[in-house]
């Protein structure tokens, strides 16, 4: 950072009182409450006790956790490949000027500008079993309608779909960026060269691209962990708990069973999560200078 | 020289078919919930089916699920909504460009460190922390508030970090000499950076605003008292409770999508240009 003017502590401190005090309030006091409040446990008389870390031997011992944590990790590892192979596929086509390439940018980008909690909604009536639009066109071809959410095998699927159908156009944005600043000259070196299209996609975007890359990674990995809405409105975490991700596992601790322990110990999961996401994330930008 | 110029055809016609296929898989499905929440209800899940023009455009066009869906709570929660985003765009601009401009004008101890638990703080996306900001919120007694829902968004770390990107860039002998001529720090800051910095303000508003209005989790834990209910959680509450209402459904649905998309497509240039690029500093 470069200098700046030296003045009066209360000045700046003035200027920063409101920023810094509500982030303390709102962003950081919420992290001791969940670190510490998942030591603690509720009794019947309303009273609050210290348990240690009984709440998470609780975790350690609860088939429902694992489930959900397994269900989270492969979810993740599923949706964030997915999404960003298909985002960089979309950057890609519309990284050459050509007609009506600016009408195709903004189309891609109209699904992020869809709420994720209207996206489940949409989603909700689109994948309806008997009379959604999307086994109205399988019926009209011809083919078996499917289940959907509905069933244990394809509502991880379904809701890897609506993930990705939201999310796409706005990774496309970053990884757009990434890619203009790649000098058109090593292209049309590697081409006069004979270099193929994919061996220049191979030799000389994906190595560029590296650092654009792991920031999306990074970040839409986050993004994916705290799903939650999709969760909510359409599968309450079935069938069978097929897609009981983590953020909702903490919402019904909280919300349905009333066991703030519990619901703090699994937050305290995901915060840890998201720290070590976080940490790799300062690598990248300290990377970057 | 033709071989080379039907190649040329060749990925062309590939690169416009992709290009169609996905707009059409990633575009279709708004235009089917806009197209479906003009038809009348007897005619919703008819067309559901068709491929072609008549699963596409309503042969009648009726806007009754529309007087309908605002006779409910759906005005309610559109004011509510907007009140919500709008507040929080008012205090968001003011607060995190005070700190901005802080940053990137003053030297003072810890600003090095202060900076950096600014930066961590937009890292740690505001989901991860609902459950115990909840836990906050009810103990102070502030659930089924417009503070509850306003405050915590007020202050963002990303619009923090972009008011200070664009305040930096601003050449040091402006300040120099408001000062010479006698401007307080806050009259510099009113009178000078702020009108300055007309793109940063538009691409922080919509960041804050859209970040508001596309609320979900929080609001349905921290205020879900009718009086205070959100467009999102009026809709997604829908779905669960009123199935048989489809039209309705939809309606209310395309009302809160439409409402969005308008500041997005208004603003969509500074968003682009100031997010996409701030991610790269």
């Amino acid at each position: 950072m470069s200098r700046g003017f030296r003045v009066p502590l209360w000045v700046p401190a003035a200027f920063l009182a409101s920023a810094l005090l509500l982030l303390a309030v709102f962003r950081l006091a919420p992290i001791a409450i969940a670190l510490g409040g998942s030591l603690t446990g509720t009794k019947l008389t309303g009273e609050t006790v210290f348990l240690g870390l009984a709440n998470f031997a609780a975790l350690a011992e609860d088939p429902a956790f694992w489930r959900s944590l397994e269900v989270t990790l492969l979810f993740n590892l599923l949706v964030n490949p997915l999404q960003i192979a298909c985002a960089l596929a979309l950057a890609l086509l519309v990284l050459r000027e050509g007609p009506l390439v600016p009408f195709f940018r903004a189309a891609f980008l109209l699904p992020m500008t869809v709420s994720i909690a209207l996206a489940s909604v949409l989603w909700a009536i689109l994948l309806e079993p008997t009379s959604g639009p999307v086994n109205g066109v399988l019926r009209t071809l011809g083919l078996p309608p499917q289940p959907f959410f509905r069933s244990e095998r394809q509502a991880l699927p379904s809701l890897i779909l609506l993930a990705s159908w939201k999310g796409v156009g706005y990774w496309m944005l970053f990884l757009l960026a990434g890619l203009l600043q790649i000098p058109k000259e090593f292209h049309e070196a590697a081409a006069l060269d004979g270099a193929g299209a994919l061996q220049r996609f191979l030799r000389i975007t994906l190595p560029l691209m590296r650092r654009p890359l792991a920031f999306v990674l990074v970040a839409d990995t986050a993004a994916n962990f705290l799903l939650f809405a999709p969760v909510y409105v359409i599968t309450h975490g079935g069938p069978n708990g097929a897609t009981s991700l983590l953020m909702f596992e903490a919402y019904q601790a909280a919300f349905a069973y009333l066991d703030h322990g519990r619901s703090l110990a699994i937050s305290s999961v995901i915060l840890l999560i998201l720290a070590a996401i976080a940490a790799l994330e300062l690598r990248l930008f300290k990377e970057r200078g | 020289m033709s071989r080379s110029r039907l190649r040329r055809a060749i990925t062309g016609f590939a690169r416009y078919s992709a290009l169609v296929l996905l707009a059409t898989l990633l575009v279709l499905p708004i235009w089917w919930l806009l197209a479906s929440s003009l038809r009348p209800a007897a005619e919703i899940f008819r067309h559901a089916g068709e491929i072609g023009l008549a699963g596409l455009w309503p042969e009648t066009i009726t806007v009754e699920h529309y007087t309908r869906a605002f006779a409910g709570e759906l005005p309610r929660a559109v004011a509510n909504s907007l009140f919500v985003a709008l507040s929080t765009v008012l205090l968001g601009v003011l607060v995190c460009s005070l700190a901005g401009f802080a940053f990137a004008v003053f030297d003072f101890p810890f600003r090095r460190t202060l900076f950096a638990i600014v930066l961590l703080t937009f890292m740690m996306p505001f989901e991860s922390i609902v459950i115990p900001l909840y836990v906050l919120i009810r103990t102070l007694g502030w659930s089924n508030t417009y503070w509850a829902l306003i405050l915590p968004e007020v202050a963002s770390g990303l619009v923090v970090f972009l008011f200070r990107q664009f305040f930096a860039g601003i050449p040091k002998e402006l300040y120099e000499a408001a000062r010479v001529d006698g401007a307080s720090w806050l009259a510099i800051w009113a009178k000078l950076t702020l009108p300055l910095s007309g793109p940063v303000v538009a691409a922080a508003s919509l960041v804050l605003f859209i970040h508001q209005w596309d609320a979900f989790f929080w609001p349905l834990v921290a205020a879900p008292s009718a009086e205070l209910v959100t467009v999102q959680v009026a809709v997604a509450r829908n779905v669960t409770l009123e199935v048989a209402n489809w039209g309705g459904l939809f309606a209310s649905a395309s009302t809160a999508i439409l409402l969005a998309m308008i500041p997005f497509f208004l603003l969509q240039r500074w968003y682009v240009r100031t997010v996409a690029l701030g991610s790269e500093r």
